[in-house]
């Protein structure tokens, strides 16, 4: 093998294995500033508490597998009853996530509304409203669905979670579910920008090439009684943009000096909601540093601010690292060398067996003791799909909890997570990687804070009032 | 209160009482950092200097005992009515005296709050502290640093700054000083680098070392006196010593040891250097690890576990050798035995400590075993008795990693360990066949 595991991984710290996420490629597709001031500024937008919206997926990604697809009728007329008969269907479901969910928010001292089981029933209900108007009059019955399924693909750095995937016979569609408010869809916002970047992670994940379209159904973004679907085909100029912000987006990570551009609408800055103030700021501070109007001792901080920044952002680039050997590893010798290599370096670990769970708590076992596992290591649990990418394939995160000898008991993030995984990972041949939690917004939050403070207190306001 | 601190923490303690902004204070190994931080809490709220109080460090380990020491200092009642725990629930220790907490009504409630770096974020960003003491600054960065900085900045103080000369403001440290922050940072750069990539160059006390005042602490309480001097001679202390109730310390051994490993865990000879030739295995992406010496550590804890019940340890540099050690020692039935890696090892002690050096190459190529951290902590864990277990001459010869564009390596902080030891403060031993096998 002329490749060696450990050489890569010292030849990748060279090179940037940075990934986007579709999310931050709609954002950049937004505007450019706006990207920017997450990564590499790390302005956090928002304390939203999307309790309502988590717990309306969790019940999507289950009730898809069953009551969903079960009460699929090609072409119906009565929508309402459907829907009805589905919501029905999905009583334990939504039971169970209700409880969950209201356990979590009291357990992290979050504020659980009064109106939650409601708002979470009513916010379901629309939704599958939509399903049953929209999409079950224009599709057949899926021979097949996924829910939350990440997607990388390494070559082209993005990364992506999809909330739904329905497989036909002949293809694929794809679904997004609007839960955190009951607005319809906007066709030319966030919403439709991330639907496009997700459709490039698809088509990669059912051909292998994102510019394969020959998979491509449909794609929709499921809201409160309705769907929206982009016109067919998808225009090149979209699709171009897309790939142009990705790639804006993937420079930016790198620390590479890319000038962002504001388009003539910014639905932040231009409409003054929350997080103008901080984008004005850092386009003013620019624009000061290039007339030269900032103080030497300002200029030296916010160096070393910026300093720091990049070296988070080139952390964040090694949590992916894992990802990107896998990937060049299997590029070159093909999936089942790679994997046995990567299995003698412990990076990827084989031959586990879903036994049981107990609430997130679930037991793997495999036939021999040799592991390399340890507790409190992450890995990403894949299950592997005939003729699908290894990283395309559906997967969950979990955290080791304890390896005894041919035993494996790990901890899922949710109940949820794991009833899931009951329905679409288990029953696949186990393909486990080391995984890492990105904390990178967390870190860049204070560097964002001084970095105001540091104008605060080294500028003086008359600065500001000739900039105007 | 009950509390006991020698001449030089108390030094600290009147410095820090008595002065406000930023500064460091370096604990050499054992030397009671965190009991100087937790009666310097204990001080300023008691003595009504500060009102609101915040304890960060950047695990849990390392925040569940600062708890501990402050529950020893103020007594089970006074801490629970004065302190609460917040932050991740997974991580608290639930023996706790102290109220775990993330309402924020509670927490304002309380006067000295106990939380890790990363959970800041969970606290209110309108909640303010009039003095923060952070510690293992060592291996944080400058953004873990200033993620608790930002809980104490007083806005009244930057605008008053910004009203006057704010010329002489140069540096991060200064900025947040003149905002008003009073913190004291904790740490020792000579036992931890920052988390991380490799190519961190500061870490965040070593970012109030360069800015801002600075205390040591200077007497161990936990290493007798070969033990101190070899540390003081490797990292450089510049006079750490003994205190003077454990300087002549030594091992003291239920039964006598089997003939075999007599020279080995010899009681009169604090630090032990055992010879081997082990081979070297490159395992997981950059771990190593030695089986060799996996085996003879297993062996040496199995005599030892027969002969004393004093507490063992082993350290490593390799996750993979600690992997291997710990089946080891598992597959002998061998209980409490702690294997860690050296940053695991970080704030931990034992009676007797095994260090796996693992690395043994032609090329003498010792790369991360040789750095000064990892091996002055790995030799500052033990109280009574250091064997280290691996090839001499990998590291008095030894080379670390060759940087990409030059055909020259630097020398290995290990070669000056090895000379310390064979000079001085130890005895090279070779092993007897039979252990190696």
């Amino acid at each position: 093998m002329s490749i060696s595991v450990r050489q890569l991984y010292r030849g990748l710290e060279k090179t940037q294995t940075h990934l986007v996420q579709s999310t931050e490629i709609a954002t950049a597709s937004m505007c450019q500033h706006l990207f920017k001031l997450s990564y590499p500024y790390g302005v956090s937008r928002g304390e939203r508490d999307y309790l309502i919206a988590n717990a309306v997926h969790d019940i999507m990604s289950i009730a898809i597998h069953g009551p969903i697809t079960e009460n699929w009728h090609y072409k119906t007329k009565q929508s309402k009853e459907i829907t009805q008969k589905i919501v029905r269907d999905s009583s334990s479901i939504i039971e169970n996530i209700l409880k969950d969910t209201k356990e979590y928010a009291s357990r992290e001292a979050r504020k659980i509304p009064e109106t939650f089981d409601q708002d979470v029933r009513e916010r379901f209900e629309g939704l599958v409203t939509g399903v049953a108007k929209k999409l079950m009059k224009k599709f057949e019955q899926p021979n097949r669905t996924f829910s939350e399924i990440t997607i990388t693909n390494p070559q082209k750095h993005h990364e992506g979670r999809i909330d739904a995937i329905l497989e036909f016979s002949n293809g694929y569609g794809l679904l997004d579910w609007k839960s955190y408010d009951i607005k319809k869809a906007n066709g030319s916002g966030k919403e439709r920008w991330q639907l496009i970047s997700n459709i490039l992670l698809s088509n990669y994940r059912y051909t292998g090439d994102e510019d394969d379209w020959s998979k491509f159904r449909f794609a929709s973004i499921v809201y409160h009684g309705g769907a929206y679907m982009p016109r067919l085909p998808i225009q090149e100029k979209h699709i171009g943009k897309i790939k142009e912000d990705r790639l804006f987006s993937y420079r930016t990570l790198c620390g590479e000096k890319v000038y962002a551009q504001k388009p003539k609408f910014c639905p932040v800055c231009d409409t003054n909601a929350e997080g103008c103030s901080d984008c004005r700021f850092y386009r003013d501070d620019a624009r000061m540093a290039f007339a030269g109007q900032l103080p030497d001792n300002y200029r030296k901080i916010t160096g070393q601010l910026f300093g720091n920044r990049y070296k988070v952002l080139e952390e964040r680039a090694e949590t992916h690292r894992h990802k990107y050997v896998a990937s060049t590893m299997i590029e070159a010798y093909g999936e089942r060398t790679a994997i046995d290599e990567l299995k003698k370096y412990g990076i990827i670990h084989t031959g586990y067996k879903f036994v049981s769970a107990d609430d997130t708590i679930v037991l793997f076992r495999k036939d021999d003791d040799e592991t390399f596992l340890e507790p409190k290591k992450i890995l990403r649990i894949i299950g592997k799909e005939e003729n699908i990418p290894l990283l395309s394939c559906v997967s969950e995160q979990a955290t080791v909890i304890r390896v005894e000898y041919c035993d494996l008991i790990l901890n899922f993030r949710s109940k949820a997570t794991v009833e899931r995984a009951k329905l679409q990972l288990f029953d696949l041949p186990l393909v486990m990687i080391r995984d890492e939690i990105n904390l990178t917004r967390r870190m860049l939050e204070p560097l964002h804070k001084f970095h105001r403070l540091a104008a605060d207190v080294l500028i003086r306001k008359e600065c500001y009032d000739d900039l105007k | 209160m009950s509390l006991c601190l020698d001449t030089e923490q108390l030094r600290i303690l009147k410095w820090r009482i008595n002065s406000k902004g930023i500064a460091a204070c370096i604990g050499p190994p054992g030397c009671g950092k965190t009991t100087t931080g937790s009666a310097l809490a204990v001080k300023l709220v008691a003595e009504g200097i500060t009102d609101k109080l915040l304890l960060v460090a950047y695990t849990n380990a390392a925040v569940n005992e600062f708890a501990w020491e402050i529950c020893n200092i103020m007594g089970p009642t006074a801490a629970r009515e004065y302190c609460i725990r917040t932050g991740n629930r997974a991580g608290i220790d639930c023996e706790l005296p102290i109220e775990f907490s993330i309402n924020a009504e509670r927490i304002r409630a309380k006067k000295i709050v106990l939380c890790t770096t990363l959970s800041l974020k969970r606290l209110s960003s309108y909640m303010r502290f009039d003095n923060m003491i952070i510690d293992e600054a060592g291996i944080e960065r400058l953004e873990h640093l200033l993620a608790p900085f930002v809980l104490g900045v007083n806005q009244l103080n930057a605008f008053q700054t910004n009203n006057r000369n704010c010329n002489s403001i140069n540096n991060l440290i200064d900025l947040a000083s003149s905002c008003g922050i009073v913190a004291t940072v904790i740490g020792d750069p000579k036992q931890s680098r920052p988390m991380g990539l490799e190519e961190y160059d500061r870490s965040a006390i070593e970012w109030v070392l360069k800015y801002g005042p600075k205390d040591t602490l200077k007497i161990t309480h936990r290493l007798p006196d070969k033990l101190s001097g070899l540390v003081n001679d490797f990292a450089r202390y510049d006079g750490l010593r003994s205190s003077p109730d454990i300087a002549s310390r030594r091992l003291i051994l239920d039964k006598s040891p089997n003939p075999i490993y007599r020279e080995i865990i010899d009681p009169e000879e604090v630090v032990t250097w055992l010879n081997i030739n082990g081979e070297e295995k490159a395992l997981g992406q950059s771990s190593w690890a030695n089986d060799i010496e996996a085996k003879v550590c297993a062996k040496i804890c199995r005599e030892l576990r027969y002969i004393t019940k004093k507490s063992i340890a082993v350290v490593t540099r390799f996750s993979e050798q600690r992997r291997i050690i710990t089946r080891y020692v598992q597959r002998s039935g061998l209980l409490n035995i702690k294997v860690s890696t050296t940053t695991g090892a970080l704030g931990t002690q034992a009676d007797i400590v095994l260090f796996s050096l693992v690395r043994n190459n032609p090329e003498r190529i010792v790369g991360q075993a040789g750095t000064l951290q990892d091996l002055n902590v790995a030799i500052s864990r033990a109280k009574e008795k250091l064997i280290i277990v691996g090839n001499f001459d990998t590291m008095l010869n030894g080379w670390s990693r060759l940087p990409s564009n030059s055909r020259y390596g630097y020398k290995s902080p290990s070669r000056r360990l090895a000379q310390l030891i064979d000079s001085k403060y130890g005895k090279l031993i070779n092993p007897p066949s039979v252990i190696c096998e």
